[in-house]
């Protein structure tokens, strides 16, 4: 092909190219404030958010959801790495109550102005954090097999060394542990350190540490262990995967985990954040998470079937045991007690 | 000839060849060094700041506390010497498997070679995260290896396989093991055919020709590969995470608790600085001594 024959010259073709490539931009700019970019675990709960929240609710009204997915550890490290920039990369990031406090300290977190969240009316007080709102919760119990061990009554009866290697432990869970430890021992949310002889006398009488919540469940299916403390609405997924425990509320108190959403100071799309924290909060989104993921509802008019409720929540004797950390003492110890859980307790 | 090659050669002959080169290899320098260096200097800077563990925060200062810390601390130095161990051991028990795999892979005059050499390079398909999986499902205290172990009444307590030191050895030479085989292979298949049977024609035993033949003219490809091994040894994250589990700890899972658990940017700065180094002198030291011993 000649240059007589065509009447596409490579100068305009560059020229045409040129200005596609503008045109295509032309929207992307225009939608920009309808992105928000989410950062959160991957899996389950991501997939969760997408059906409960993002899809049904977000999308029919314009918003784009961009997923940043990752444990918090490495989405933390770039919220701190960011700090500085004036824009940074996410609106919103998913993050449990510890994580959400640890934050703020480190003066990451934007402050909620509720006046933006309409359905933020209904959420329980212990919720709502000046940083951040809490999406679920579930408390700390203790599941046991009935199969292979009688009915425990609480933390100081399961963290006990007449166990042996049938206490299983979950490494990414030190802070718990300590906490449900310390509670066992006379302790309380403002002191860990009575529990420590007693893990210490557990992991002497064979205690077995696993390093992730999904390595103890493979041993709580094949009975290399016979009980552990975990999440309510964990148990609630493993009974439903078909293991054969039983969960008991703790008599020394149920410490209580809540994971919610919070906003980097330097979030591109505020009203984005926003949008996503109301969204969360509305009563289908919560009903539905509590069906799917066997936590319970943040907010007082999402209405969870008797039978579920059971499951998943604490009678009115057991709600009363719920008890919320201290997360001032938890960050400025969580360095001490990580480097005591490495050294002494694994060592 | 056009008048731009005769200026090229023109160009060569006043010793513009070197000018050419430095221009032509220039930019791609540059971008590495950059891309490489600037962070290491960031990454250094951060080791010697402050970090105040009550408030998880760094604070600017100019301190070698981190790395007095970490050398101090009989529980960190364990981990590097720990790691060492591991990494040496699985370079050489690389080396011992994949040098006959690699001299029959050289050498064989079969039409199907290139699928053999594909057979080895397809575990490094499969991510190490996946690869670590499988082997739990073998080391599991109801995995294969125990149950089948049980079910031949040869034990009747399940052995603990997973979680210890093994585990991760065995995990991490199942990972290194093709690179080491194609590093040793390309080297052995440039060593004429001919040396080997020169040393056989003079009486030299099949054991004699591999030490005083083949070893020594194989040396560049078993400096490569164990090179090679040695460093993903040193760094190895997924295997040991997974298969060592909570009380193994490596260099690499190191690291990334005090960055990403602990938000410990300093003393993370200062563990990775130590790892490179360690791995940098240890490799270096190596060589040479290796270089210096065949030098004849």
């Amino acid at each position: 092909m000649t240059h007589e024959t065509t009447k596409i010259t490579r100068r305009g073709a560059l020229a045409g190219a040129a200005a596609v490539a503008g045109l295509a931009a032309l929207p992307a700019s225009a939608q920009a404030n309808k992105r928000i970019v989410v950062g959160t675990w991957g899996g389950d709960y991501s997939r969760l958010l997408a059906k409960n929240i993002e899809t049904p609710l977000l999308a029919p009204k314009g918003w784009e959801i961009v997923k940043d997915e990752a444990g918090d550890p490495p989405r933390r490290a770039k919220m701190k790495a960011e700090q500085t920039l004036r824009r940074g990369t996410s609106d919103i990031q998913g993050l449990s109550a510890a994580n959400m406090f640890e934050m703020n300290e480190a003066g990451i977190l934007e402050t909620i102005d509720y006046s933006k969240i309409p359905n933020a009316v209904n959420l329980l007080p212990d919720m709502k954090y000046a940083y951040g709102v809490g999406h679920i919760y579930s408390g700390k119990v203790v599941l046991y097999n009935p199969k292979l061990t009688a009915k425990p009554t609480g933390f100081a009866d399961t963290l006990d060394p007449k166990h042996g290697n049938k206490l299983g432990i979950i490494d990414i869970q030190y802070q718990y542990t300590m906490m449900a430890a310390g509670l066992a021992s006379g302790g309380s949310m403002k002191n860990y350190e009575p529990g420590k002889e007693r893990l210490l006398a557990c992991r002497k009488a064979g205690a077995r540490i696993y390093p992730t919540n999904e390595a103890l469940a493979a041993a709580l299916k094949n009975e290399e262990i016979a009980l552990c403390i975990m999440w309510k609405a964990r148990a609630v997924q493993w009974q439903n995967a078909g293991i054969n425990v039983e969960t008991i509320a703790p008599k020394e108190g149920v410490p209580l985990y809540i994971s919610g959403f919070a906003m980097p100071k330097n979030a591109p799309n505020k009203e984005g954040a926003y949008a996503y924290l109301d969204a969360m909060l509305a009563p289908s989104a919560q009903e539905n998470f509590a069906i799917d993921m066997g936590y319970n509802p943040t907010v007082k008019n999402a209405k969870v079937a008797a039978d579920l409720q059971k499951r998943i929540g604490f009678t009115p004797e057991e709600e009363r045991r719920l008890v919320d950390l201290d997360y001032g003492y938890l960050a400025s110890n969580d360095t001490a007690f990580k480097d005591w859980w490495d050294k002494t307790l694994k060592g | 000839m056009t008048a731009a090659t005769a200026r090229l050669i023109a160009l060569e002959e006043r010793g513009g060849s070197r000018l050419t080169a430095a221009a032509l290899i220039g930019p791609a320098t540059i971008l590495v060094a950059l891309g490489m260096l600037l962070p290491l200097a960031i990454l250094f800077r951060y080791s010697l700041n402050e970090f105040i563990p009550t408030k998880k925060q760094m604070v600017e200062a100019v301190t070698y506390a981190n790395y007095v810390k970490f050398f101090t601390d009989a529980y960190y130095t364990n981990i590097l010497i720990r790691t060492l161990r591991v990494a040496s051991l699985v370079t050489a028990i690389c080396l011992v498997m994949a040098f006959p795999l690699a001299y029959v892979l050289a050498r064989t005059q079969s039409r199907h070679k290139n699928l053999l050499i594909m057979l080895v390079v397809l575990p490094l398909f499969v991510g190490n995260a996946v690869r670590a999986a499988g082997w739990m499902t073998l080391f599991g205290s109801k995995g294969f290896i125990n149950s089948t172990l049980m079910a031949l009444g040869l034990i009747d307590q399940p052995l603990e396989i997973m979680f210890t030191e093994a585990a991760v050895i065995i995990g991490i030479t199942a990972v290194n093991l093709p690179f080491m085989v194609l590093s040793l292979q390309s080297v052995i298949e440039g060593i004429d055919r001919n040396v080997e049977e020169a040393a056989f024609s003079l009486g030299a035993s099949p054991l004699w020709t591999f030490i005083r033949v083949l070893w020594p003219l194989a040396l560049p490809g078993v400096i490569a590969g164990s090179i090679l091994t040695f460093i993903l040894g040193m760094n190895a994250y997924a295997t040991p995470v997974l298969l060592g589990g909570p009380k193994f700890q490596m260099m690499g899972p190191l690291v990334y608790g005090q960055f990403a658990g602990q938000s410990n940017w300093p003393f993370g700065g200062a563990i990775s600085f130590i790892l490179m180094t360690a791995t940098l002198v240890l490799t270096v030291a190596a060589n040479l001594l290796v270089q210096r011993r065949y030098r004849r």
